[in-house]
């Protein structure tokens, strides 16, 4: 039968595990990357072909725990719970046993039949840390593999094993807690001996003492009694231990991973710091550690744009011979110009992902990699606090300068839905790499560096303050920040490789079809003729209030499209590139301003619509544009003293 | 529970909040007040009243502060580590 030689694993485990490279060197191209339903986490899926075998892959995100802390921890247990996995892969990262193996224990009670694998081991060892793993496959009763993901080292005994265990009934060893909960777990199983929920008895029973909000609440559907009877039980509890029953339990499992620890590793005493951990200190000191991050991310801006603007100029020239091509072979003709208008669109995208995005990514993800991110999270804390959301947001910060829809898209980071919002609303409000073109295009190259860089200090200044006005404005508590530090490593050409292709891919599918669908909009709109009208019916607000020509309410239209198209149009519609000769500066100023915040762009938009719901992403750009045209017609009038 | 990881418990007096000590100092958790999701998600991650840790060191301004606890380093808001009671160890 066919179905014999298909087998399905999960890889799960916690954050910065190597769980992502295992992931790739198991699944290699066969790999899809998706949603979970309903859901905007990203869901990893892929096959590998081995030994005859069809296994199927599925990386579950990164959790600490079983809980309901986050989505990702409830679509973790519910997916190992219904759809059992032949074999759930724990990859733990050996050189973080104890705290590893606080998940391993979570993972043992969904009593899933389990393989550990003890990633990292090489790193492990250079720290000094021997483990013993036949002892710890002994006390946990689960085979244990050392693996080294970056080589690959390891992984195929690992398939080798889910292949031959594969049918086999595993029996777990359980891990006792103490007597006193024990008895709890004993008398609610009991009770629920009979139950017709998918989950394990004990599960269920330790899950009510944790006071699991969601099994709380359908077991309560099932027995109306239980809740009075947990509650009983866990009140005994924490008349014992002095402290809430959840965390009795949790201190009791991490001392359980404590004393695993103790009996199966050895740390040898080491040799002088090595090189990484050096490294580490200088890039966190209070001092040189903000200075080393400002030269990073510097450097890396100025690598990007250097190597953008020539790369995107050579297209330029390229697009503009297709442009001729098609214009001579094609004709002029009201359907030809709408094709053109949908390739156009198709092309200025390639010449914003090839050149910027992908270059930025590229670095982005080796910075993570290596990383540096965690170090800027906590660098950063303290500031992003004081706007209501906490370190991690500096990175989603990060990637809108290279270009706010992966920006956006990255806020999933964040733990609660306030802070994912108020973080994509403020990402919005990052000068992107086509904002940025307009600033030193026109701004840099023909007012000054120096008020181009101002420009930027300015916009920062406005997120700040955005940032604290939308969290004064949405309920709830700011969330701490607690992130585990991981160790520096060196990065890994392939799951670079990797992270880059999906992000790119994300990219382009979500800003395509929008992308293409407003550019023929809007090109219907100006083949009808109807430009000078609709710049004659803005001119109030940019000729009176603005102060800029008529002709900037087309540009601004258009601008939404992608914001670089403010500059190329200026150019087009002027004949000219020297735009000192049509612009006073604090024209330039002006616009540069009114095009940084007015709206985000519509591949942004979309993103918005899709993670926020229509609703908010129209109040957004709603917002965005009045407020930047305001702005800058306040600028403006303080210019006119200036110059 | 965890006697063996604890310290002798002195006198309220020496209990101090986990970022008003100084870096490179170990001390051991007393008490949590941090509320129950934060301080669940905290002996997730292995820090529980009886805790070692280290504190390695903090950022500018009030910023969080890194710890070492369980042979893993973790970051921790200022908020939430001055809900942290501590003594020296």
């Amino acid at each position: 039968m066919m179905d014999e030689k298909k087998i399905n694993i999960v890889l799960a485990g916690q954050g910065n595990t190597g769980k992502s490279a295992v992931f790739n060197y198991l699944t290699g191209l066969h790999q899809h990357i998706g949603n979970w339903a309903g859901k905007t986490i990203e869901k990893r899926e892929g096959t590998l072909f081995y030994d005859g075998y069809t296994i199927d892959v599925l990386d579950l995100p990164g959790i600490y725990s079983f809980t309901t802390y986050s989505v990702e921890e409830v679509i973790s247990r519910e997916y190992i719970i219904h759809q059992q996995p032949d074999y759930v892969i724990n990859i733990i990262d050996s050189t973080n046993l104890e705290r590893n193996l606080i998940f391993t224990l979570q993972l043992l009670e969904l009593e899933c039949p389990i393989i550990l694998a003890l990633n990292m081991i090489d790193l492990a060892k250079k720290k000094g840390i021997m483990i013993d793993s036949k002892k710890l496959q002994g006390i946990l009763n689960v085979p244990v593999i050392p693996t080294v993901a970056s080589r690959g080292s390891g992984l195929t005994r690992i398939v080798d094993k889910v292949i031959e265990l594969k049918g086999n009934k595993t029996e777990h060893s359980i891990h006792a807690y103490g007597k006193e909960i024990e008895d709890c777990i004993q008398q609610l199983s009991v009770l629920l001996k009979d139950n017709d929920l998918p989950y394990p008895v004990r599960w269920i029973a330790i899950k009510l003492l944790e006071k699991d909000k969601v099994i709380t609440k359908q077991i309560g559907e099932k027995y109306p009694e239980m809740p009075e009877k947990v509650k009983q039980l866990c009140e005994k509890l924490e008349e014992i231990h002095g402290h809430d029953s959840s965390l009795v339990i949790a201190d009791e499992r991490s001392h359980l991973a404590y004393q695993i620890t103790r009996e199966i590793e050895t740390i040898i005493a080491r040799r002088k710091a090595s090189l990484n951990e050096r490294l580490d200190a200088i890039t966190t000191h209070k001092f040189t550690g903000y200075l080393v991050m400002i030269l990073i991310l510097g450097g890396m801006f100025f690598a990007v744009f250097t190597f953008g603007n020539r790369f995107s100029g050579e297209f330029d020239k390229v697009f503009k011979n297709w442009y001729n091509w098609w214009n001579n072979t094609v004709g002029t003709s009201f359907p030809a110009a709408l094709g053109w208008a949908a390739i156009e669109s198709i092309l200025a995208l390639v010449q914003i992902a090839l050149p910027y995005i992908l270059p930025f990514y590229i670095m982005l993800y080796t910075l993570e990699d290596w990383g540096y991110m965690s170090r800027i999270s906590f660098l950063m804390d303290n500031l992003m606090h004081k706007m209501g959301i906490h370190g991690k947001a500096c990175i989603s910060f990060i990637i809108g300068l290279g270009c706010n829809v992966p920006g956006c898209l990255s806020c999933r980071i964040m733990e609660s839905k306030r802070e994912r919002f108020i973080t994509a609303v403020l990402v919005t409000l990052v000068p992107c790499s086509a904002v940025s073109v307009i600033v030193f295009g026109l701004v840099g190259k023909y007012v000054g560096l120096w008020w181009a860089l101002g420009l930027y200090l300015f916009a920062l200044i406005i997120i700040f303050i955005a940032g604290k006005i939308s969290s004064k404005l949405s309920l709830g508590e700011p969330v701490e920040l607690i992130m585990p530090m991981s160790d520096y490593k060196t990065p890994q050409f392939k799951t670079i490789i990797y992270q880059t292709w999906d992000a790119s891919k994300e990219f382009v599918f979500i800003a395509a079809p929008i992308v293409v669908i407003s550019g023929l909009v809007i090109q219907a709109i100006n083949l009808a003729g109807w430009m000078p009208t609709i710049s004659k019916v803005l001119s109030p607000v940019t000729v009176n209030w603005l102060g800029l020509p008529a002709i900037t309410g087309i540009l601004l239209i258009f601008g939404i499209l992608r914001k670089e198209l403010i500059l190329v149009m200026l150019a087009a519609y002027l004949g000219t590139t020297n735009f000192s000769d049509v612009l006073t500066p604090q024209q330039m100023i002006t616009l540069a301003v009114v095009s940084m915040f007015y709206v985000p762009c519509v591949a942004t938009i979309s993103v918005l619509w899709k993670e926020y719901g229509w609703k908010k992403a129209l109040a957004i750009c709603v917002l965005e544009i009045l407020f930047a045209i305001l702005l800058a017609g306040f600028i403006k009038r303080i210019l006119d003293f200036v110059f | 529970m965890r006697r063996h990881r604890k310290g002798k418990i002195n006198s309220p007096d020496d209990r101090t909040s986990l970022c008003d000590i100084t870096d490179g100092q170990k001390v051991v958790i007393v008490s949590m007040h941090s509320g129950r999701t934060l301080t669940k998600r905290l002996a997730d991650l292995g820090l529980t009243v009886g805790t070692e840790i280290k504190v390695i060191g903090r950022t500018l301004f009030s910023g969080p502060i890194q710890i070492e606890a369980c042979g893993s380093r973790l970051v921790i808001g200022r908020g939430l580590a001055s809900k942290i009671l501590v003594e020296l160890k």
